[in-house]
């Protein structure tokens, strides 16, 4: 796979469908992530440590034990080595499984894609040693693994035997997933997000506000993005049932530009209440999602 | 709403045909299954579903097009007179203008004759109209015809009559107009000055249901001022051997102001005669004597007027003032006993209309010249004369004259000549004790029609103590009986005469009849018909048909005449009848009637006085919602429960022609549905435009 991955430019770049193929999630989480490390090394990210952080002057009270001694013995001062903060930090997964979810039109749905992304975080996740935990939800709490280090395989189970089935919707079970998290932990939201923008923020912004760190995952099929339908035809809400006749000629310039105008006041919204937020074509490859994640990450270790 | 055809809504299926085509095109309509159409629903409506709102539109002009035609075909009609209204039906309309004397009051005929042409002017072009002129009869100008013209011109002609008013006539002549139109509404509209006195004779008329009355008032509700000459009254005395007469005459005050120095006229033959000053009080009357005039041979036409004043027909009073009639009567008693006929003397010497000329004569002085002078002869208590004088007055007696047999003990009969007497005579037969009385009484007989009301005598009273039993056959015309049930008065005709047998005495030797204040009356009475006597008639009344056969002044004339002239009191020759009803005369106008036979050679003609109605004076008003109440059964102006008329569905379809109007619809709907359907074809073939 990793030659794959260097001998082909965009060759890891790994198409979902062929993912979708391998048939178990932890396979395919290995696949992706290992590729992505790989790859990695070669990446313009390199030299960005998960485990240090800066040294700081050392202060009274501060432990000894976090006293470098090799830069004492160069520089005859004290400094403290700080180690970033979410080592050992918590890492769940919000994955909306609503109906809506189900849909695809290229032979991989937003929920097979979903799954895929949650597994390699939580892939990547535990191999930073992270606590990983799941909420599965629609327009309520369908299913949660609490964060646990041992919880990484329950977690793919979890992912694993998932269905859409129901209508979503995110206020309610996101205020009630608010609870679940007392301590800060980074929180990735999966969802196609099909609600106002300023509801999925009201939603959303408890999550925040409660000092996790959070990141929105919006996926949609090529189809919703491009409408690439001719026929004039009924068109079925997957999640209320309700048949609106279409003609897809006269309104695929309106729907194109509904959807620019939703994905660009999510952006916005995301940015004004700094929250990371990822636009995902179930067409792109997943490890976007991951570069996306490391991205964040990169940002925090800044931050800090 | 009704149909003619109900079975044509049946095609009423075939609206589901292209309903059910489209729910089976919707059936195979693939459907898309799509995560969300939240986008798709903020698409601006009209770009997304105009197309399919235009279709059903088109579905609904189409179905809309189709009902309607299946519903011209079903032709319904309205069965409510009100919906037929609504529908804008043709009217039968009646108009009934008052044209009596006490529309004459100020202008009262212009605002009704006005009132008239603005009803017709108003009349639809579909509309009837029969125009009626009333007073007392009715009359119509013209029936069911829509020829505007002809009902204004007969407007224009209509002239005021001298007649009262009564308004059962118009309204019945207006129900039978009513009921017999065919059209779908009735109206009626009754222009009048509303007098009270008419309202009466409308109590059993009752117009079609459905029929719509509309009072028209010309009168005013204030009380107006009208003086009446009501009547007059002749006294009659004779000055110088010459008869004279004094008229006294009734003036009445109907205003509500008292009229001061009121002169009273008094014209003999058009000439005035005598004027007097009277002053009447308000609601009250006074009488004016004028000074006595001597009477002539002939009739004298007399009047009284007054003033004129808004209503002029009741201002003057007609009458004729004919010489008093003489009735001569023979009474043949026995010889020597002359005081047998002093009662019946008495009795017949008192009294002026008429007067009675009484010879008496004992039977054996009585001659035949005595028999060709009398009108009627009293055989009081004497037998029939024997010889050329008994023979006399057979023939007398069967050539009209009138014969009176009074029984007593000397009346000896002949038993061969039985013809003058209804049966044979017995001998007297007492009464015991206090006598018999009558116990049987014909008051419709002439004689005795005058005691038929209370308080006109007492006929119970007399006392009868003897009578001669008479043996009449059972269908003999008996008079009057004993309370024994033997037969008091009996009455015989012989030939053209007449003779009436009384079996007492006429003196007071049998009963004391001629005691009793009914005794002068019952002997007039008796007299009076076997003389075949009728009064004058000083004046008769507008609406009245004058029989000249049974006029007493016009006995003379020859009805049969071909130059019998009639003119009445405009100077206007008038029939005296047509073929069936010769001598009888409609008396239409106030005045004086001449009537003269020109080849008779008589110098004065025979002079009918003609007066109006005076209850038509009294014009107090009656509520004209009461009146249309009367004759409708309902309150004026109540529209809401006008009944339903009886036409039958297929005349109410064929009026109403709704399917006409159903039709011009679903022509309509489809040329919509054809121009929306164009617009809809170009639209889909140039996107752009």
């Amino acid at each position: 796979m990793a030659t794959q991955v260097t001998t082909a430019p965009g060759a890891r770049f790994i198409d979902p469908n062929v993912l979708a193929r391998l048939g178990s999630i932890e396979l395919a989480a290995r696949f992706v992530v290992e590729g992505f490390i790989n790859g990695l090394h070669k990446a313009p990210y390199l030299g960005v440590s998960i485990d240090f952080a800066e040294h700081r002057g050392y202060m009274p009270g501060d432990d000894i034990r976090r006293i470098d001694w090799r830069l004492f013995a160069r520089t005859d001062r004290f400094y403290v080595k700080q180690f970033e903060a979410d080592t050992n930090t918590n890492f769940s997964v919000l994955f909306d499984v609503s109906k809506s979810m189900s849909f695809g039109s290229r032979g991989i749905t937003k929920l097979d894609y979903g799954r895929y992304l949650a597994a390699c975080l939580s892939y990547l996740s535990t191999k930073q040693r992270d606590r990983v935990g799941i909420v599965t939800f629609d327009d309520d709490i369908v299913e949660r693994v609490p964060p646990s280090a041992k919880h990484f395989d329950v977690t793919l189970h979890t992912l694993d035997k998932i269905e859409a089935g129901r209508p979503g919707a995110l206020g309610p079970p996101l205020y009630k997933a608010t609870e679940f998290f007392k301590r800060r932990s980074i929180l990735v939201v999966i969802s196609d997000f099909y609600e106002e923008p300023e509801k999925i923020f009201d939603a959303v912004k408890p999550l925040r506000f409660a000092g996790n760190d959070v990141i929105m995952f919006h996926l949609l099929d090529p189809a919703e993005v491009d409408f690439p339908y001719d026929d004039s035809t009924s068109f079925q809400d997957l999640e209320t049932g309700r048949k609106i006749p279409v003609v897809p000629d006269k309104l695929r310039d309106q729907y194109r530009e509904l959807v620019r105008e939703h994905i660009q006041a999510i952006t916005q919204l995301a940015s004004q209440n700094r929250i990371d937020y990822a636009f995902m074509n179930t067409k792109m490859p997943l490890d976007h999602a991951l570069l996306r994640y490391l991205m964040m990450r990169h940002k925090l270790t800044k931050v800090r | 709403m009704s149909f003619l055809a109900p079975l044509f809504f049946a095609a009423l299926a075939a609206i589901g045909v292209p309903v059910l085509l489209h729910m089976i095109q919707r059936q195979r309509t693939e459907v898309v299954e799509f995560p969300s159409l939240m986008f798709v629903k903020k698409i601006p409506f009209h770009s997304l579903r105009r197309q399919r709102i235009r279709h059903w539109l088109l579905l609904l002009l189409r179905c809309a097009a189709l009902a309607l035609l299946v519903a011209a075909f079903a032709r319904p009609f309205f069965e409510s007179a009100a919906l037929v209204a609504a529908t804008g039906g043709s009217s039968e309309v009646v108009i009934l203008v008052d044209r009596s004397y006490s529309m004459g009051f100020d202008n009262r005929w212009e605002r009704a004759r006005d009132a008239a042409r603005q009803v017709v002017q108003r009349l639809a072009p579909d509309d009837e109209a029969t125009l009626i002129f009333f007073d007392s009869g009715a009359e119509a100008a013209n029936r069911s015809t829509t020829d505007r013209a002809s009902l204004l011109a007969a407007i224009d002609g209509a002239e005021l009559s001298a007649r009262a008013t009564r308004y059962g006539p118009a309204l019945q002549l207006a129900q039978g107009v009513l009921e017999d139109s065919d059209q779908p509404l009735l109206e009626a509209v009754l222009i009048s000055d509303f007098q009270r006195i008419g309202v009466d004779s409308a109590a059993n008329t009752l117009l079609p249901p459905g029929t719509v009355l509309t009072p028209v008032s010309v009168s005013d509700d204030e009380p107006v001022d009208n003086i009446s000459v009501t009547g007059a009254a002749v006294q009659r005395d004779f000055f110088s051997g010459r008869e004279r007469a004094a008229v006294t005459a009734r003036v009445a005050n109907r205003g509500g102001s008292t009229v001061s120095g009121l002169q009273v006229v008094l014209e003999l033959d058009g000439r005035e005669l005598e004027t007097r000053e009277v002053d009447v009080e308000p609601g009250a009357a006074a009488t004016v004597t004028f000074d006595p005039f001597t009477l002539e041979d002939r009739g004298m036409p007399v009047s009284v007027r007054v003033a004129a004043d808004p209503l002029p027909h009741d201002d003057v009073f007609h009458f004729a003032v004919t010489p008093g009639d003489v009735v001569p009567v023979l009474v043949i008693g026995s010889p020597g006993e002359a005081e047998a006929n002093l009662y019946l003397e008495r009795a017949l010497a008192i009294g002026t209309i008429p007067s009675f000329q009484v010879v008496v004569r004992s039977v054996d002085q009585v001659t035949t010249d005595d028999v060709a002078a009398a009108t009627v002869i009293v055989l009081n208590d004497a037998g029939l004369p024997v010889g050329a004088v008994g023979e006399a007055m057979t023939r007398f007696v069967e050539n009209g004259g009138g014969l009176l047999v009074a029984l007593g003990e000397r009346v000896r009969w002949p038993g061969d000549n039985l013809t003058l007497l209804p049966g044979p005579i017995d001998e007297p037969a007492d009464r015991d004790g206090r006598g018999g009385t009558l116990g049987f009484v014909d008051y419709s007989h002439p004689v005795f029609e005058v005691f038929s009301t209370p308080r006109s005598g007492d006929l119970s009273a007399p006392r009868f103590f003897r009578y001669r039993p008479v043996n009449v056959p059972a269908d003999a015309l008996v008079l009057a009986r004993y309370d024994n049930g033997d037969p008091a008065l009996v009455e015989h005709s012989v030939g053209a005469g007449r003779v009436l047998l009384w079996s007492s005495t006429l003196d007071t030797f049998w009963n004391d009849f001629a005691l009793k204040p009914i005794y002068l009356p019952f002997a007039h009475k008796l007299v009076e018909y076997l003389a075949a006597y009728r009064s004058p008639t000083p004046f008769l009344t507008v609406g009245q048909v004058l029989d000249l056969s049974e006029y007493p002044a016009a006995e003379e004339i020859d009805l049969a005449s071909a130059n019998l002239v009639v003119r009445d009191p405009n100077e206007d020759r008038v029939s005296a009848g047509g073929e069936g009803r010769v001598g009888f005369i409609d008396l239409a106008e106030q005045g004086f009637y001449e009537i003269r036979d020109t080849e008779s050679g008589a110098s004065e003609p025979v002079t009918v006085a003609v007066n109006v109605d005076l209850t038509e004076a009294n014009l107090e008003r009656v509520d004209p919602q009461e009146l249309v109440a009367t004759a409708t059964g309902r309150a004026a102006g109540d529209r809401s429960v006008v009944a339903d008329r009886e036409l039958a569905p297929e005349d109410l379809e064929r009026r109403q022609t709704l399917w006409w109007y159903l039709l011009i619809g679903a022509l309509g709907f489809l040329a919509t549905e054809n121009v929306i359907s164009n617009r809809l074809s170009r639209a889909e073939l140039d996107p752009d435009d």
